[in-house]
């Protein structure tokens, strides 16, 4: 779907957005306001909205998801080259099937939390991907700037020179990018001795957002559940949610803070102690920013050629003044 | 650090106590930066490094990154020193000059027993050479590793184009670093050279060793100028001040 670039808001958004609205009993906010290919954006998530597509094969976003990045990962080489000298190997090539966590071929699903909140039992559908973090510590860390932040907000992989050293999966706080082995540039260079694939994750249909279009999950949603929106105005529209229903955020200081932004009548806590957890399967716990221990001795770095300069500046000084001393004696 | 020479030594003073200081710091950070910048590839487990007693923290790269910043701290300040220093003193003995290449290959050649060394000032004209590469190499890392951590801190969105210059140049100033690295440690077992590692490590070298193969130096140390190779060479600079260059202190050779 196309926007109005003139405007930064399509006319279908325009009329989703007074959907929105009128299920959450706002008012103003377009559903998808972000004006195109410039800004960041946020996304929310409302989960008081999700009911997981029961009833479906599949849930709508997660098929919208698959089908858009159907062919994404390449045909893997066969035999696999085993790395030395651990021999660890992630093929998911004979798994593609698998929609009930996160793989190199499936970049969103859902999760399923079943508690008690006030004497009630209560179903609650969370949709899980990428993050898409502010300062994410996958990008800061990948030794290839193979993983880096666009303007936008969407935080994207690039396949083409990534190694699948699965840096990125260690320091993200979720864990979220997954490894397909077998595929990708190491095969060209060492495929045994480094390397060990390509890391796949969420990308936020960059290239759909270039073209000013909405990633296809939240275009599939037919409950409206997701929303695309310039950052402030999406975390606006998720305090304002939150408030109405007297619920709850995350994404917003987590790791630093977030593109995305879950609003939940049910405090995360204990979404987090129900739903499934493990590889594939991220946590909706605390999160504190991966990088804060090295923020301080970075700005120091940043620091040290002024410390240089100015201590290089007193050592002449100094050197003067004793010559002129010496100078002075004889 | 005395500018005299020890009573009844033979000695000569090659390098004062700022330079000693600063060849140590920017050696000793370098190393540091070489280890953790490789522990920043994902091979410590992968190769059992992290096995390895004492260096169990080479897995966890974000401790690696903390420490890799902290030695860029030291080797990015001492550099910066560096250049404003000898720049401000006007030490120049180090620098190239016109004919080093040329020369280089005379001493080369020499090494293995084709012709004779030509007389030598304070440094080797391979020394002032490699001194160009090196600083070009250091101005590279320290560039492009400025531009990465102002990303990391301050521009996550930074345009990928320039994240990617800086980390290729940053990776690619890396290899040539380590390489540099041993060829300076390669020039240590070349036999004529190795009376100046003394100098390196005390500020001291043997007064028997300098006047014969670096006479040119000498006789600036001694006010003089009439070295006969002199005359071959570009025009006579100003004699540097007493410190850290070509005339480091006559009275060493009292």
């Amino acid at each position: 779907m196309k926007r109005d670039h003139e405007h930064g808001i399509s006319r279908r958004a325009f009329l989703s957005g007074v959907a929105t609205a009128a299920v959450s009993g706002a008012v103003g906010l377009p559903a998808k306001a972000r004006a195109a290919g410039e800004g960041a954006f946020g996304t929310l998530v409302d989960l008081s909205l999700c009911d997981g597509c029961e009833g479906r094969d599949m849930p709508a976003c997660v098929e919208a998801c698959r089908t858009k990045n159907a062919g994404v990962v390449p045909e893997p080489v066969d035999p696999i080259p085993k790395p030395f000298p651990r021999g660890k190997i992630e093929d998911w090539s004979k798994k593609q099937g698998v929609t009930d966590r996160l793989t190199p071929y499936n970049y969103l699903f859902i999760q399923k939390a079943e508690v008690e909140l006030g004497g009630a039992k209560k179903t609650v559908f969370i949709p899980r991907r990428c993050m898409h973090c502010d300062n994410p510590a996958c990008a800061t860390i990948c030794p290839f700037s193979a993983n880096h932040k666009y303007e936008s907000g969407a935080v994207v992989i690039d396949q083409d020179i990534c190694f699948g050293g699965a840096k990125c999966k260690e320091v993200c706080p979720w864990a979220i990018p997954e490894r397909q082995s077998g595929v990708g540039i190491y095969l060209h260079i060492l495929p045994t001795l480094a390397g060990n694939g390509v890391m796949f994750k969420c990308d936020l249909c960059q290239d759909l957002l270039l073209k000013g279009e909405d990633p296809v999950c939240i275009t599939a949603c037919p409950r409206k559940a997701m929303l695309i929106g310039p950052k402030e105005q999406i975390l606006a529209e998720a305090e304002r949610r939150a408030e109405a229903m007297n619920g709850y955020i995350y994404g917003k200081e987590e790791n630093g803070g977030t593109s995305t932004l879950y609003v939940s009548p049910v405090p995360f806590e204990l979404l987090d102690a129900a739903i499934e957890k493990g590889p594939g399967r991220p946590h909706l716990g605390k999160a504190p920013r991966k990088m804060a221990k090295t923020d301080p001795v970075a700005k120091a770095v940043m620091a040290s050629p002024v410390i240089g300069l100015v201590a290089g500046l007193a050592a002449v000084a100094g050197a003067r003044m004793k010559s002129g001393k010496e100078g002075d004696h004889e | 650090m005395s500018r005299q020479a020890p009573e009844g030594k033979n000695l000569v003073k090659r390098h004062g106590l700022v330079v000693l200081i600063e060849h140590w710091a920017i050696a000793i950070s370098g190393l540091a930066l070489i280890l953790t910048g490789l522990f920043e590839l994902p091979i410590a487990r992968r190769y059992f490094i992290t096995e390895i007693p004492g260096l169990r923290w080479s897995g966890d790269y974000i401790f690696s990154l903390w420490l890799h910043y902290a030695f860029s701290v030291v080797f990015v300040g001492a550099s910066l020193f560096h250049v404003v220093y000898h720049g401000l003193m006007g030490h120049r003995a180090i620098l190239p000059k016109r004919g080093d290449l040329r020369e280089s290959w005379e001493v080369i050649k020499s090494f293995f027993g084709k012709g004779e060394e030509p007389p030598f000032a304070k440094y080797l004209p391979e020394q002032r050479l490699a001194y160009a590469g090196i600083a070009l190499i250091i101005a590279g890392l320290i560039a492009s590793g400025l531009v990465k951590t102002w990303k990391n801190l301050f521009a996550p969105d930074m345009d990928l184009t320039l994240v990617l210059w800086a980390t290729w140049a940053h990776n690619l100033f890396f290899v040539l670093f380590v390489l540099a690295f041993v060829a300076h440690m390669a020039a240590i077992l070349i036999k004529p050279n190795r009376p100046m590692i003394r100098a390196i490590l005390t500020g001291w070298i043997r007064r028997d060793y300098a006047e014969h193969r670096h006479p040119l130096w000498i006789a600036e140390l001694a006010g003089r100028n009439d070295h006969p190779a002199r005359e071959q060479e570009a025009p006579t600079r100003e004699r540097p001040p007493d410190g850290e260059a070509g005339g480091e202190n006559p009275q060493g050779l009292s």
